[in-house]
């Protein structure tokens, strides 16, 4: 051990292994906090920071292009489309009726079941290692991916965005009195 | 031969196509013309009969058969055998039916179902002509069904009569009975390897069968003739079959169907003889037959049911000639009772036409007024007793020669059984005799009495000839080469004849006679006294042995309580099983029903345990997931 | 970028696998329409960040990660989207969307 904690401290091994402890941290608390608040809006705003965290761990991983959709279209769309839908259906929730059903119990032994399966194979496998660095313009990568091989996913990821917004609107549209 | 024997197939077949001729044309408006359809179709049948008989003269059978039905391994003809026993069989039924439509055209004459009743006597007539010339015994079965049929429509002819529709629903059922048993002997014979049903082929093959199926067989076509013949214990038809018209009456259930019996036995003799048990059944069941019979005739008032007891009779004693192995003598009786018995019921229809009642004690003195039925009846009577020269005493002779000298065990018995049976024969028909025709009238309409038509008196005339003149058969069957000894016989029989059972006959025909005589008309013995002193006996006779009752507790008591049984067993295991079944479904539905909540949160959480156990099955060896995924 | 090595791959998928256990309780035990909703998403960033650490650290050359996760982004607006309209029509009918009583079975 020749680095002192200084060193260490000002390294960009240490500053990594700290944003990803945030970062971790702030995905699986505000998570937590989703799914147990008794209030939804509480609920459904602790999903932003959640979200956040989860587009950090994208930047982490160098995912830059994708770190910033992240944040635009969920964080900036599909939370703000909750939040009015929260508002429109009065779901505020009253203080007196339970907001969990009674199968919370067999429910978290379920995840709980599940969760720990995935652990224990994973524990088994071998993963490979990855390089400290990666080659550059990830983002000009992305779009060649996009465009040409996966352009026929792209073009059909389109189409399905046209047909949510004709359909959601169609289904929400008020009735004819 | 015309056509080379075909033309034997026209002897039934003339009859059914008067038949279907009368059932289609002549049911209503041409009813007058009916009986001369049929007429004429016997009349063509009788032709054809003598000729085909004349042309085998002692020679060999003619037989022609055509292929009907072939079924896997069993094949089917329809033919038809002319030997010396059908041929002779033919021409009685074919005589006998003529001179009884003839009749029927002044009995019947005005009554409702005219032509009805000339369609069924020639459907009747063609199924027994086709019963008798049948090759072989599935064949003989099916118009022995038929004839079934035609007794039942014609017992209930007056079918508006609630007695008359019950006795011909008893005539079927218990026939059926013994038909049933034919039925068996036919299908444990279509078992057989080879399946052969023509006489002549099964006489040969039945050597190759086993000693006990040759009699089981044996015994259950018998069972098919105790039904028809009216054999002990299923003759409780017969009495009641006297619902019908009387030329009903004298046709069928006299000379012809009941006869069909005695007939089959002799036809399948060859089986017979191979089952000696069997014979000794025949036998002891005519033996039984004549005796109870001939008791309960001497106690009967109504005098068709006299006659019919009659028949029971004499049908017995035919029965116990086949057994003890007096072949011909059986046949021979058959041919001249069918004369002398169709006679006798022929006149008693004349007397009943007259005098509207069956009840001989409202008949008397009829003797004066109606000669030509008296006199006739008189030589059926003599006949039917035994008496010399007529053709009964010829026959009986026959059968009781064919008893004594029998190597059945037991035949003595049965001889002396026999000869019980003649002195009662003798009693009862001239007890008959004497209370109708003479004495004083007693009754109105006895009174006023007169003789019947000539359309009536005519066949009655020409059947007493026949009934004298029929044992002449004994030296000679017309259009044959020799007498009946010869042509009708069964291996080597030999004739025997001894004048002491003759004489010894006679002596009891007489003494029957005379008892009689002087009941009924010398007023010697009161029967009415005798009735007094012997109750137990009296009543015992006039309810014939109680066997109706007895009967009746057995369908009753037994056949009853085994459907009870089986209707049981029907509600209550069979649909219980199949209840069950459905109790069970419904049961484990709502068991399983639980599961489908509807929520779709429940659903979701059992996905995952059921992925979660997935996992756990697959993996559970500990192997690395990409281990499992990529194949190297 | 440097540090990575310190950071196994381990790490993300643990975090992966537990964000999902969290969506998955939130899924199962919530009462109301929405909150399931929540749950769901919560999912889908699970798989996605899964989809990213295996790009990352399978070299960042192959893009097939991030278009993968780029699909899934989309298709989670979408859903969102159509889910929240029918969740506006189910509350229009009865009153509540409360799951429990969104429930026209009977027994």
């Amino acid at each position: 051990m020749t680095a002192t904690l200084g060193q260490y401290l000002h390294s960009g091994a240490f500053w990594y292994l700290f944003a990803f402890v945030c970062f971790a941290a702030g995905v699986l608390i505000p998570g937590l906090l989703v799914v147990l608040s008794r209030n939804l809006l509480h609920a459904a705003l602790w999903l932003l920071p959640c979200l956040a965290s989860v587009a950090g761990l994208f930047l982490l991983l160098g995912a830059e292009m994708l770190a910033a959709i992240q944040i635009l279209v969920y964080c900036g769309g599909i939370v703000v489309l909750i939040l009015f839908a929260i508002m429109l259906t009065q779901g505020l929730g009253h203080a007196d009726v339970r907001v969990t059903n009674q199968q919370l119990f067999w429910g978290s032994v379920g995840a709980a079941a599940l969760a720990g399966v995935m652990l224990h194979l994973l524990s088994l496998q071998m993963w490979p290692l990855g390089t400290p660095t990666i080659p550059g313009d990830v983002t000009g990568r992305l779009a060649d991916a996009l465009l040409s091989p996966y352009l026929l996913a792209f073009e059909v990821a389109s189409v399905v965005l046209l047909v949510a917004m004709i359909g959601a609107i169609v289904i929400a549209r008020a009735e004819p009195e | 031969m015309v056509l080379g024997g075909f033309e034997l197939f026209l002897i039934p077949g003339l009859p059914f196509v008067a038949f279907v001729l009368i059932a289609a044309f002549l049911l209503k408006r041409g009813e007058k013309a009916a009986p001369f359809v049929l007429i004429a179709a016997l009349t063509g049948s009788l032709v054809i009969t003598i000729q085909a008989l004349a042309s085998i003269a002692g020679g060999k059978p003619i037989s022609v058969s055509l292929p009907w039905l072939q079924v896997g391994g069993l094949s089917l003809d329809l033919g038809v055998l002319l030997d010396h026993l059908s041929g002779l069989m033919m021409i009685t039924v074919c005589t006998v039916s003529l001179l009884v439509q003839v009749y029927s055209i002044g009995y019947m004459k005005g009554e409702i179902g005219y032509g009805r009743y000339f369609a069924y006597m020639s459907l009747f007539s063609g199924s027994m002509l086709g019963l008798v010339i049948a090759d072989n015994i599935v064949q003989t079965y099916i118009f022995w069904e038929l004839v079934g049929i035609c007794s039942y429509l014609l017992i209930g002819f007056w079918y508006r009569r609630p007695s008359a529709a019950a006795a011909a629903k008893k005539a079927f059922v218990v026939t059926r009975f013994g038909d049933l048993g034919f039925l068996t002997a036919i299908l444990i014979l279509s078992f057989q390897k080879p399946a052969v049903f023509g006489f002549d082929q099964l006489s040969h093959s039945i050597r190759l069968m086993g000693p006990g199926v040759v009699t089981a067989v044996a015994l259950l076509i018998f069972s098919g003739a105790v039904g028809k013949s009216a054999q002990f214990p299923l003759h409780i038809w017969l009495p009641d079959a006297m619902e019908g018209p009387t030329p009903v009456s004298a046709l069928i259930h006299a000379a012809t169907m009941v006869a069909a019996g005695v007939y089959l036995v002799a036809r399948a003799y060859f089986i017979f003889a191979a089952a000696p048990a069997a014979l000794l059944v025949v036998a002891i069941i005519g033996t039984a037959t004549l005796f109870f019979a001939a008791t309960m005739g001497v106690a009967e008032n109504d005098i068709k049911r006299v006659l019919a007891y009659s028949t029971i009779s004499q049908l017995g004693y035919m029965m116990m000639a086949l057994g003890v192995g007096g072949y011909t003598a059986g046949v021979f009786h058959l041919t001249t009772h069918a004369f002398f018995k169709a006679l006798l019921f022929l006149t008693a229809g004349s007397v009943i036409h007259s005098v509207h009642s069956n009840d001989m004690w409202q008949m008397g003195g009829l003797g004066k007024r109606m000669p030509i039925t008296a006199f006739t009846c008189l030589i059926g009577a003599l006949a039917l007793a035994g008496i010399f020269p007529l053709s009964g005493f010829w026959s009986k002779d026959e059968i009781l020669t064919a008893a004594w000298y029998s190597h059945l065990p037991g035949h003595q018995i049965i001889f002396v059984v026999a000869l019980a049976g003649v002195v009662m024969t003798a009693f009862y028909m001239f007890r008959l005799w004497f209370l109708t025709f003479c004495g004083e009238p007693r009754s109105e309409q006895a009174e006023h009495a007169h003789e019947s038509p000539w359309v009536m008196a005519v066949p009655l005339l020409i059947l007493a000839t026949l009934a004298v003149i029929a044992g002449g058969l004994k030296l000679h069957i017309p259009w044959t080469t020799g007498g009946i000894g010869e042509m009708i016989r069964f291996g080597d029989e030999k004739e025997t004849v001894s004048v002491f059972i003759i004489g010894l006959s006679l002596v009891v025909s007489l003494l029957g006679i005379g008892v009689a005589w002087a009941a009924y008309r010398a007023n010697l013995i009161s029967p009415a006294a005798f009735n007094a002193r012997f109750p137990g006996l009296h009543r015992l006779l006039k309810n014939a042995w109680y066997f109706n009752r007895a009967w009746e507790l057995f369908a009753t008591r037994v056949v009853l309580a085994g459907a009870r049984m089986a209707a049981w067993f029907d509600r209550h295991v069979v649909n219980g099983m199949v209840d069950g079944v459905a109790w069970l479904a419904g049961w484990a539905g709502r068991r399983l029903r639980v599961a489908q909540t509807g929520q779709m949160q429940f659903y979701a959480l059992v996905f995952i345990f059921a992925l979660v156990a997935g996992l756990v099955v697959v993996f559970g060896r500990g192997q690395s997931l990409l281990s499992l995924v990529m194949r190297p | 970028m440097t540090g990575i090595n310190l950071v196994p791959i381990h790490a993300y998928l643990v975090v992966s696998v537990l964000l999902f256990a969290i969506g998955l309780v939130g899924v199962f035990s919530r009462r109301n329409a929405i909150a399931v909703l929540l749950g769901i998403e919560l999912m889908l960033n699970a798989a996605n960040i899964n989809f990213v650490a295996f790009w990352r650290y399978g070299g960042g050359v192959q893009m097939e990660g991030q278009v993968f996760a780029v699909a899934v982004i989309t298709v989670a607006a979408a859903e969102a989207a159509i889910a929240l309209a029918i969740v506006l029509n189910v509350f229009r009918r009865f009153k509540t969307i409360n799951i429990d009583q969104i429930n026209l079975m009977k027994g």
